[in-house]
């Protein structure tokens, strides 16, 4: 059997289609619970992203099973749009959909839209060519076990929440501390400068939006492809999937919200 | 009350077909959508014009020999109807209805509103029964089963075999049609032997026969006559899948 | 013409053991040399077809349908008998057979009725291996349900789905045939002749009814499975396209027919509401087991049925027949609802209705059993009157439903024509005068499963064959007659459409051969076909081409059928000066009303034989004896 055999079959395409769509659900669940830490502070937030540097080769892995969920998530559902277009050649001059929604119509279009806003995304964030200036941002801090090599004012500046270390702390004690003192990236400050920005927060809003609108349809239909399912739980599990879908974009979305008014990161 | 219908007209398969346009007056909220078509054919004939051609036998609902898709739906706007069982009173006055015949790469058009639905027979030759040839069975009762599975497994024997299903599927999709056919047997003690078989082939079948694949509209049940639930092509996917991985 | 029915002798439990030990066989080998055609892909077509490919025999199979899912045993709603006693109600083959020979009103072939109620049993087995999604009890096991015309539950169902259910069976049976290449289906293909060449059948011409072409099909045996004659009376609950055309041309290629005035009104159907009526609907008669038939008791009561208090209803079967009640056979339900119409009491917009009512049944088990025995039933209801029957009481009212007459047939189910068999609906054999609910199934599945497949092998086993191809001037000559007529068909250009035509000829009758019969109106039915029938070949008009799928060609070839076969059921029903079954001549009846038997004259089967258009064919007897069941009256009270 050959690598790519599934795809002579529909039910196949769909079921790759589903399993690539579980991880990348699994990858943007992940993504939100993340971001959610930015309400915990800057300090936690920018702990969590220096966390996530620090796994190395495992991110890459990470990062590669993503690309490639994605890459056959992609081919098969062009594979299946191909064969469901041919299946139909000639369409009705009259058409009445009963319950096939808005959603599941657009699939193709709301995941195009996506992969779009996915890869401006990966610019804007992840790589930062779109907007160079607020993404090389970085920050000063000392590790926790840096305590005592540092003069007495500065541990109670670290201790503090949200502390920083200034140019001028490091400047005092640089010959003796310099080795606990690290740089990382302020991804806090890279995100709040960012979503000041009315266009990139709007960009953001229409692209979890849609986010929204196609796993509002891929979640239950992933249950249904693979086969999941039982009378006692076909309600549940069909609820699950705008509940799921909601909760991701209302928590997405409240980010940008959130910055432009103001609420978070208004000291910065 | 009075109707504009708007009909679909074509002579053969390779002809181009086109709406034609008639006006009926005297339709009673009593009669089935197709006596109302009787009394326009009726009227056509005696005007020495051709009647339209429409697939129709049984009139109760259960042969699955009517099709039409009118004003965009398989089988007309009352949900879980034949188009044979539909009646006039779901319509007003006044109303315009446009008639189309099924439509899907796998039901070529013969005629008129007449589609070959033959595909579904080719899908029931290469699996759609269990291998026991006459006076072969055990008794009846030796082999019990659960209400319950015997109750789902009626559900899916429901099926008519129409072809609403394709015809209402964006991608003209049967998986509802084969998935009926495939469960009915999955869920039954009988069906066992030949299971995996069955559903590998009559999948294959299917995707020969030119239909779509399933991208979960659910549209296939929202117009299913006999209401056939779309649970069925879950429980068929996961035996396809099963099937293959598995099978010899 | 003698009529050899061929029943073996001795004792009737041990005939058809017997003859299928004496029947000669063909080797494994040799039946590949052998073809086989089959018309009709309902239950008995279907199942017989299925049968003669696993034995390894060439077989063609035909359906003017689209597919040979669609003939109309898919319709039969309530269910099919067995003598299974699975309930432990003392049920057994001979109660069966008993019940059966009662419910024909002892005008059926003993032999045959009791090799039926013999292989009944195998029926279910062979329907449940299958996959037929049989209702069960919690405990997994099958349910049973009672049925009209008898005290024990023998009926086995599939909610009120039962025909559909046993039909796929057995079209999946087929279609695994036409899978492994045994059979050939045709479809939209209808029979418009059979050949016979040096005595034998030798093959049919069927029309395609996508090209219009004539073909000419070759084969060393043909069987009949087309179904009844019921749209003779142009509304029944007969599908719209079942017709009398492959046994009537059968019939004046030399068949006889055997007793065409045995036609059964169903009792249970949805009354006429219009001129616009192209069919009447059967509800199944299960609903008998739960529903109470009543009248108001006072004429002119148009009162709606919830407000007619208890004592001013009349339930009047159960007055009249206080131990069988509802549940009492078809005829005599049907006959006993004209009656307190004809009487003034009906009800529904037309007066030709009575209620069939359910407020007691809900009350005592409640809205969810009575939705899970007869909620599609309900639903189809609702559908067409738009009244709900969980609270309001249907309305029912008598239709044409099933013939019991038919081709004649031997005990091998093969007609007079040698090698034309005829099986399920389309025979004669085993309903007698009437047919009990749920025997219709059990019949055409026996038929197609447990008997022809023997004694067809008898029948091409006992002959020789000689070699015949379609150029045979026989088939030249049937192919050209079937073009004349097409031709001649369409060149008329006259005025009225077939539809016209058969609509007239069902309002003559309905109104005179149709639940009750007297000599007058018989007579009066004679004199008024004629006249239709010859209108009909000057004032037809079919559009469209011949060669082409023309829907009005279609009905016209049917609705000529029709019109010549009428008579034939006319005359057998003023010849047969007795009332028996669901035949019922006003002349003869109790002072009850019951029907009354003149076993004197008429415990006979009457065929009859083509003599020509118009003329009146002759009359041959086949008379019946019963040893094993005593001739009484039939009595449901």
């Amino acid at each position: 059997m050959s690598l790519f055999n599934w795809l002579k079959s529909s039910i196949l395409s769909k079921v790759v289609m589903a399993l690539t769509g579980v991880l990348l659900v699994a990858f943007v669940c992940g993504h939100t619970l993340g971001n959610m830490l930015i309400y915990l502070g800057k300090e936690e937030f920018n702990a969590y992203a220096q966390f996530l540097q620090s796994l190395g080769e495992i991110l890459w892995l990470i990062r590669i099973t993503l690309f490639l969920a994605l890459i056959l998530h992609i081919i098969a559902a062009i594979r299946v749009k191909f064969l469901n277009m041919a299946s139909k050649p000639v369409k009705y001059q009259v058409r009445r959909y009963v319950k096939a929604k808005l959603t599941s119509r657009t699939m193709l279009w709301t995941g195009s839209m996506v992969l779009a806003f996915l890869a401006y995304h990966l610019l804007h964030f992840t790589i930062g060519v779109t907007n160079p200036k607020d993404f090389h941002v970085y920050e000063y801090y000392a590790p926790h076990n840096a305590y005592g090599v540092l003069p007495s004012g500065a541990i109670a500046k670290i201790n503090e929440p949200n502390s920083k270390i200034t140019q001028n702390l490091l400047d005092q004690f640089e010959s003796q501390a310099s080795k606990q003192v690290m740089k990382r990236h302020d991804v806090y400050k890279m995100v709040v400068l960012g979503f000041k920005n009315p266009w990139i927060s709007l960009c953001y809003f229409i692209g979890v939006i849609l986010l929204g609108f196609h796993l509002n349809h891929a979640i239950q239909s992933m249950f249904q492809t693979l086969g999941i399912n039982h009378p006692k739980y076909d309600k549940c599990l069909r609820n699950f999937s705008p509940v799921l879908s909601t909760i991701i974009v209302i928590c997405m979305i409240s980010i940008p919200i959130n910055i432009l008014l103001g609420l978070t990161g208004g000291a910065l | 009350m009075k109707l504009t219908l708007h009909i679909w007209r074509q002579k053969s398969a390779r002809d181009k077909g086109k709406f034609e346009e008639h006006l009926v007056d005297d339709v009673s909220p009593d009669m089935s959508f197709l006596e109302m078509l009787d009394v326009l054919n009726e009227s056509l004939i005696h005007q020495g014009k051709e009647p339209f051609a429409y697939d129709h036998d049984c009139r109760e609902g259960i042969c699955g020999a009517c099709s039409l898709t009118i004003n965009g739906t398989p089988h007309g706007p009352e949900a879980a109807t034949t188009t044979c069982q539909l009646h006039m009173r779901k319509f007003k006055n006044g109303d315009s209805i446009f008639i189309e015949p099924f439509r899907a790469r796998a039901f070529p058009i013969i005629k008129d509103l007449v589609v070959d639905r033959s595909a579904f027979d080719r899908i029931i030759q290469v699996g759609g029964f269990i291998s026991v040839g006459t006076n072969q069975p055990q008794d009846a009762n030796a082999l019990p089963v659960s209400k319950l599975k015997a109750e789902l497994a009626m559900d899916a024997a429901a099926c008519i075999g129409c072809g609403a299903c394709a015809a209402a599927c964006p991608n003209g999709a049967s998986m509802l049609f084969v998935a009926a056919k495939v469960s009915q047997f999955a869920l039954l003690p009988q069906g066992q032997p030949e299971r995996k078989k069955r559903v590998v082939a009559m999948v294959e079948q299917m995707e020969k026969e030119g239909f779509g694949g399933c991208t979960n509209f659910y549209e296939c049940e929202a117009v299913c006559p006999k209401q056939v639930s779309v649970r069925f092509i879950a429980m068929m996917n996961r035996d396809f899948l099963g099937a293959t991985l598995t099978k010899e | 013409m003698n009529l050899d029915s061929k029943v073996p002798s001795g004792n009737i439990k041990e005939k058809w053991d017997k003859h299928r030990f004496e029947m000669k066989l063909i080797n494994p080998a040799n039946k590949r040399k052998y073809k086989i055609i089959v018309v009709g892909t309902g239950l008995a077509g279907a199942s017989a077809t299925a049968s003669f490919g696993e034995l390894g025999y060439q077989v063609e199979t035909f359906t003017y349908n689209d597919s040979a899912r669609r003939a109309h045993s898919i319709a039969a709603q309530g269910g099919i008998n067995a003598a299974k006693n699975y309930p432990n109600d003392a049920d057994s083959i001979w109660r069966l057979f008993y019940d059966t020979v009662k419910g024909g009103d002892f005008r059926s072939r003993e032999a045959n009725v009791y090799r039926l109620a013999q292989v009944s049993n195998n029926i279910i087995d062979q329907c449940v291996g299958q996959g037929v999604p049989f209702a069960r009890e919690y405990g997994g096991l099958l349910d049973n349900r009672s049925f009209g015309g008898a005290q024990v539950s023998r009926t086995f169902y599939a909610r009120g789905q039962t025909g559909q259910q046993l039909l796929l069976g057995a079209y999946s049976a087929l279609m695994r045939q036409v899978g492994a290449k045994t059979v050939t289906l045709h479809t939209r293909k209808e029979m418009m002749d059979i050949v016979i060449i040096n005595g034998q059948c030798r093959g049919i011409i069927t029309r395609d009814l996508i090209t219009g072409k004539i073909e000419s099909h070759t084969a060393d045996a043909v069987c009949l499975a087309t179904g009844g004659y019921g749209n003779v009376f142009f509304l029944s609950t007969n599908a719209q396209a079942c017709n009398v055309t492959a046994t009537y041309r059968a019939y004046k290629k030399g068949a006889v027919f055997a007793n065409p005035c045995y036609t059964q009104i169903h009792p249970t159907c949805i009354p006429v509401s219009g001129d616009h009526q192209s069919k009447l609907t059967l509800m199944s008669e299960s609903l008998r087991n739960d529903g109470r038939i009543w009248v108001p008791k006072n004429k002119d009561d148009k009162r709606p049925p919830n407000q007619i208090p208890e004592e001013e209803r009349d339930y009047y079967l159960e007055r009249k027949y206080p131990s069988f009640g509802n549940l009492s056979p078809r005829d005599i339900s049907s006959r006993a609802a004209k009656e307190v119409c004809d009487d003034g009491r009906g009800v529904s917009s037309t007066g030709y209705g009575v209620y069939l009512d359910f407020a007691d049944a809900i009350n005592r088990l409640g809205k969810n059993v009575i939705e899970e025995r007869y909620g599609n039933l309900f639903e189809m209801y609702e559908r067409i009157i738009g009244e709900d029957p969980y609270k309001t009481p249907m309305m029912i009212y008598p239709a044409s439903h099933y013939t019991m007459g038919g081709l004649w047939v031997d005990y091998n189910l093969m007609s007079t024509i040698p090698g034309l068999h005829v099986l399920g609906e389309a025979n004669f054999s085993d309903h007698g005068a009437n047919r009990l609910g749920a025997s219709a199934l059990m019949q055409g599945l026996a038929d197609g499963y447990f008997v022809i497949p023997y004694t067809i092998g008898h029948y091409l086993a006992s002959n020789k064959f000689e070699k015949v191809s379609a150029d045979h001037v026989e088939f030249r000559k049937a192919e050209s007659d079937t073009n004349d007529k097409i031709n001649k068909m369409i060149s008329i250009n006259g005025k009225k459409t077939p539809t016209q035509f058969h609509r007239e000829l069902g309002k003559v009758m309905w109104e005179f051969v149709g639940m009750g019969r007297n000599e007058a109106g018989l007579k009066k039915a004679l004199e008024k076909i004629p006249p239709i029938r010859e209108e009909f070949w000057q004032n037809l008009t079919v559009t469209g081409e011949p060669g082409d799928f023309n829907i009005v060609l279609e009905k016209a070839l049917r609705v000529a059928d029709f019109l010549e076969f009428a008579e034939v059921l006319v005359w057998d029903a003023l010849e047969r000066d007795e009332s028996c079954g669901a035949h019922f001549r006003e002349e003869h009846q109790y002072p009850d009303g019951e029907a009354m038997r003149d076993d004197g004259k008429f415990c006979h089967v009457a065929a009859w034989e083509y003599q020509g258009v118009g003329n009146k064919p002759t009359r041959h007897i086949e008379p019946l004896e019963f040893h094993d069941v005593h001739l009484a009256v039939r009595s449901y009270k």
